[in-house]
């Protein structure tokens, strides 16, 4: 047995691409949390700030409302994409025809930049919409702002989590239904009862990938509100590049980001400790 | 075999190498060529003018042999320019806006004192009392060259306005009048484009130069007054003007506002020569013309909302700066400034006979008087997110809540600013 | 099996339903397209201007978009960078796994290993960017060969849980039987494993060539606008003083183009890529 020196092959290739990775990401985020007690513009000078950027964040109905955007929409968010995505993924996966060339067009939304969608969408919300339903448009309410954010995701994310479910549909073995059916299981039953336990990783990887990246949202912000109307639809990652770079919060943006990353883990963490016990339960 | 204390030994040895923080930097561009020519590159932050700036690059390098000359507009300029400041790699001149920029650049001492340049005295003198405006603390020296301002105001439909035989007005109550009568001849008085948050600027700078001191912002960092007392008046009007746009002007970008003004949707549209070029784009063949916003009935207070559109600085780091001065030599002749005045409609900030384009033509007088005063928003930090409150303000339409929210942002934005402000005022006494 | 397929039946109301269903996503396309061919001056504030087809389908906006953005360059910055990435993630990204993946349930340091990575996923970039940019200076690494780098690095988390969870289908009988013929780790994971591993390499190559074909931000903080890439090159039309939309969607198009060209023909393997990532 040569146990040794497999074990030498094994850190060797470990060791560099850790250093690459913290290189990368561990060290500027070190180097974020720095400045985040700092006043840095970013450029030129600071002073040291101790605490004051965490203190002023818990102060700051800015980055209060951000914060209280980016749960509406990524909650409200989730659960639009998964609902759609799942009856989709059924739809996807029952015998159609043309099957491959309508899984291959539904897919087409995830291939698209954010930003050039995010511009075709403006376009539909300011014209298109308020023609169709004889109302103003919703990009310009502070109360259906938000909603017409979500939509814009949604139409972006579908694709993806759809493809996913239907691979967990494509493990659900095909004598199982017929197994049920025997038990005069049906419609809503067969997929309650059946196909949704067995495809609950599925719904684990679904529901975590979407929270995060809804709670991340950015580009369609940029191309769509711009954070508007009246500051409704600021998310924490356009508060914090908007004002960290760009307006010369910096070091007060980096406070930010380092309770943002705390905030995205542990929402992550427990949403899979949940969804992973429900998963043994089943 | 690696044991795991050896694999973190190695961890925290790679980790302690890697520096921390700033560290020197790594912009060691050589300056002089082996040929003896020198390199001197500007960045511009007017991307929409890049064509007229390779045409002068081209002019200047064909003329001089000693210098080379590199003018890049890139796209997100500001944004490029501060990563690259980040790094410590500075062009020689930059070009950019006389904007809250112009105060970070100077307080971060990386721009040249060019008061002793004698192109500097072809400037007009409002231009220069500007950029000193702007200063957080009254420094010592001048660290920009004006070179192109805007004005903003009201562009108006001249043929419609002949069709109908309006006239311009001279004051508030005038101009009041003058919406009225254009609502009831079935034209929409005015186009705005506030879902681009930025827009809502434009009537509130050329509403807020006549009816509220120009340094108000400074009077506030010194504790003299407040903006709930110098606001009101520029709050109360600009909301009463949202009676006289289309429904819902939150629903239109700048753009669109642009587009529909353009097609003769509208009389009239409260915003700067800067955008010009784009109705243009829609419409070549429009007559347009301009006036100066009246926010008062008292005629005397009149005076034209401009600013510093476009000025040079050399930073501080430039190896060459009698290189620098000769290329501000080059911009300052007036035939190439004439060539930047006819593609972008701007007003020059320099003395001469130029030709400004007919579209400024009601403007033109303050210009000449050198009538002019600075957009109150030039001296707002960019991270309190003004435009985005006036908004907000024109959405609910309570003026008390957003000037109670102004005052209070401003001192919590402005924090270490007014501290140095304040401390320079003790200094002083 | 000897089950003589009878003629398969379809359920035709769920496939109408899904060819409805379509317009949603082919409306914002149909847009795209539209506006792209328009001239500014055929556009109006007008629903029927906004949806009416141009009045002729001239390709000016096009050559004009291409001049612009300097797009045959642009494009070629992409290209490289975007293989560049995909071909080194797979190579290292596979290669990491598989040392974290058969030495996690043993060994304290490859399960930390293993956590640490994955849990990068959660760094939001905002906090890294300024940081990066000083960073990639001082190593002057402040282009292309920087972008790939972070690339790498940003990938690294997702590549590795997805590597790790299909090596776990992939029994480890097989390299055992290789070493007892006196194979190394080394030869091992490029003869054995490596090829095994196809399926997942597919996953990745797309999910990697999506997330850093479309990026605008890490290009532009690093390289100061110095080099373009595809996207970056897009917001040429963003100046705040003026956006001709028509330019700028014909130039949305030609860049949207090469994505959907390529997905046209590798749209199965795509699929299928995105669906093996998925079953672990």
């Amino acid at each position: 047995m040569h146990f040794g020196k497999n074990m030498r092959t094994y850190y060797l290739i470990l060791i560099p691409v850790l250093v690459l990775f913290f290189a990368f990401n561990t060290f500027p985020l070190i180097n974020g949390l720095i400045y985040s007690f700092t006043n840095s513009k970013g450029y030129g000078g600071f002073d040291w700030v101790g605490l004051r950027n965490y203190a002023d964040l818990f102060s700051d109905s800015r980055v209060g409302n951000s914060y209280l955007f980016t749960f509406k929409l990524a909650l409200l968010g989730t659960v639009v994409i998964n609902v759609l995505s799942l009856v989709l993924a059924l739809a996807l996966n029952s015998k159609i025809k043309f099957k491959s060339s309508l899984r291959g067009l539904y897919f087409i939304p995830n291939i698209l930049g954010a930003l050039v969608v995010g511009y075709v969408f403006n376009y539909f919300f300011t014209y298109i919409l308020p023609y169709l339903t004889h109302s103003t448009s919703m990009l310009a309410d502070k109360g259906w702002a938000w909603v017409a954010v979500v939509v814009v995701c949604a139409w972006q994310a579908i694709a993806m989590n759809t493809i996913i479910y239907i691979s967990g549909l494509q493990t659900v073995p095909e004598d199982i239904y017929e197994a049920g059916a025997l038990d005069g299981a049906s419609g809503w039953n067969k997929f309650r009862y059946l196909t949704f336990p067995l495809i609950m990783p599925f719904f684990t990887i679904n529901m975590v990938l979407s929270m995060k990246n809804l709670l991340m949202v950015f580009d369609q912000i940029m191309s769509l509100t711009q954070g508007g109307p009246a500051q409704s639809t600021e998310s924490i990652s356009y508060l914090i590049y908007n004002n960290g770079l760009a307006g010369g919060q910096f070091g007060f943006q980096s406070a930010n980001a380092v309770i943002f990353f705390i905030v995205i883990v542990t929402i992550s963490v427990l949403q899979m400790r949940f969804l992973n016990s429900r998963e043994e339960q089943l | 075999m690696l044991t795991r204390r050896q694999a973190i030994k190695a961890l925290a040895a790679i980790a302690a190498v890697t520096p921390v923080l700033a560290g020197c930097s790594s912009g060691t561009k050589a300056s002089t060529s082996s040929d003896g020519v020198t390199n001197i590159e500007i960045v511009s932050y007017k991307q929409e003018a890049t064509k007229v700036f390779a045409q002068l690059e081209e002019s200047f390098n064909a003329q001089q042999s000693d210098i080379h000359l590199t003018v890049s507009s890139p796209k997100e300029a500001m944004t490029v320019l501060k990563t690259r400041f980040v790094r410590g790699d500075y062009p020689d001149i930059i070009g950019f806006g006389g904007d809250v920029n112009y105060s970070d650049f100077v307080e971060a001492g990386i721009l040249t004192d060019v008061s002793g340049y004698r192109g500097l005295s072809k400037v007009k003198k409002p231009y220069l009392d500007i950029l000193e405006t702007l200063e957080y603390v009254p420094t010592e020296g001048t660290f920009g060259v004006p070179w192109m301002a805007n004005a903003a105001g009201v562009l108006y439909n001249r043929s419609m306005f002949q069709q109908y035989g309006w006239a311009i007005p001279g004051t508030w109550d005038e101009f009041i009048a003058l919406l009225d009568k254009v609502k009831a001849a079935g034209v929409q008085p005015l186009y705005a484009g506030f879902k681009d948050t930025w827009t809502t600027l434009a009537p509130w700078n050329a509403l807020a130069v006549e009816l509220a001191p120009s340094d108000t912002c400074k009077l506030v960092n010194e504790g003299k007054t407040t903006f709930a007392a110098e606001y009101r008046e520029v709050a109360e009007k600009l909301y009463q003007l949202i009676g006289y746009m289309e429904e819902n002007p939150f629903a239109y970008g700048y753009n669109d506002a642009c587009t529909a003004f353009a097609k003769g949707q509208s009389a009239m549209f409260a915003i700067g020569s800067y955008a010009l070029p784009q109705i243009l784009t829609v419409n070549p063949d429009m007559d347009i013309d301009s006036f100066v916003m009246p926010g008062s009935n008292d005629t005397s207070k009149l005076v034209l909302n401009s600013g510093v559109d476009l000025q040079f600085a050399v930073m501080q780091s430039c190896p060459n700066k009698d290189a620098a001065y000769k290329v501000l030599d080059f911009l300052l002749e007036q035939g190439n400034m004439q060539t930047y005045l006819d593609a972008q409609s701007s007003v020059p900030c320099v003395e001469g006979s130029f030709e400004i384009s007919s579209m400024l033509d009601g403007m033109r007088s303050y210009i000449d008087a050198g009538k002019v005063a600075d957009f109150q928003d030039h001296h707002y930090p960019s991270q309190m997110s003004v435009d985005a409150q006036i908004q907000t303000f024109l959405l609910d339409g309570d003026v008390d809540k957003f000037l109670a929210k102004f005052d209070s942002d401003w001192v919590r934005y402005n924090r270490d600013i007014i501290r140095k402000v304040q401390a320079y005022e003790n200094s002083q006494k | 099996m000897a089950t003589s397929k009878v003629k398969e039946k379809f359920n035709w109301p769920v496939t109408i339903l899904l060819l409805i269903g379509l317009v949603s996503v082919l409306f914002p396309l149909y847009m795209t397209v539209v506006i792209a061919f328009k001239s500014p001056t055929e556009m109006t504030t007008s629903i029927e201007g906004i949806l009416s087809l141009p009045q002729t389908w001239s390709l000016d906006n096009f050559a004009k978009a291409i001049e612009v953005t300097d797009f045959w360059h642009s494009l070629l910055n992409s290209v490289l960078i975007t293989a560049a990435t995909i071909g080194i993630s797979i190579v290292v990204h596979s290669l990491v796994a598989y040392a974290i993946g058969r030495n996690m349930a043993s060994r304290k340091t490859f399960r930390f290993s293993y956590f640490y990575i994955v849990s990068g996923m959660f760094v939001p970039f905002a906090i890294l960017m300024l940081p990066l940019v000083k960073e990639t200076a001082q190593l002057h690494i402040d282009n292309p060969v920087g972008v790939v780098l972070l690339y790498v690095v940003f990938y690294m988390p997702m590549n590795v849980l997805l590597y790790t969870g299909y090596l776990k289908n992939i029994p480890v009988a097989l390299e055992e039987a290789a070493r007892v013929d006196g194979s190394t780790t080394w030869s091992t994971f490029w003869r054995i494993i490596f090829p095994l591993m196809g399926p997942m390499h597919a996953t990745v190559a797309v999910l990697t060539a999506l997330g850093t074909w479309n990026d605008v931000m890490t290009p532009l903080v690093i390289m100061s606008g110095n080099i373009n890439t595809l996207p970056l090159a897009q917001l040429t039309f963003q100046t705040q003083f003026g956006t001709n939309y028509n330019l700028a969607f014909a130039s949305y198009l030609l860049a949207m183009l090469p994505m959907l060209v390529f997905y046209l023909f590798a749209q199965k393997k795509i699929i299928n890529g995105v669906i093996n990532g998925a079953v672990k």
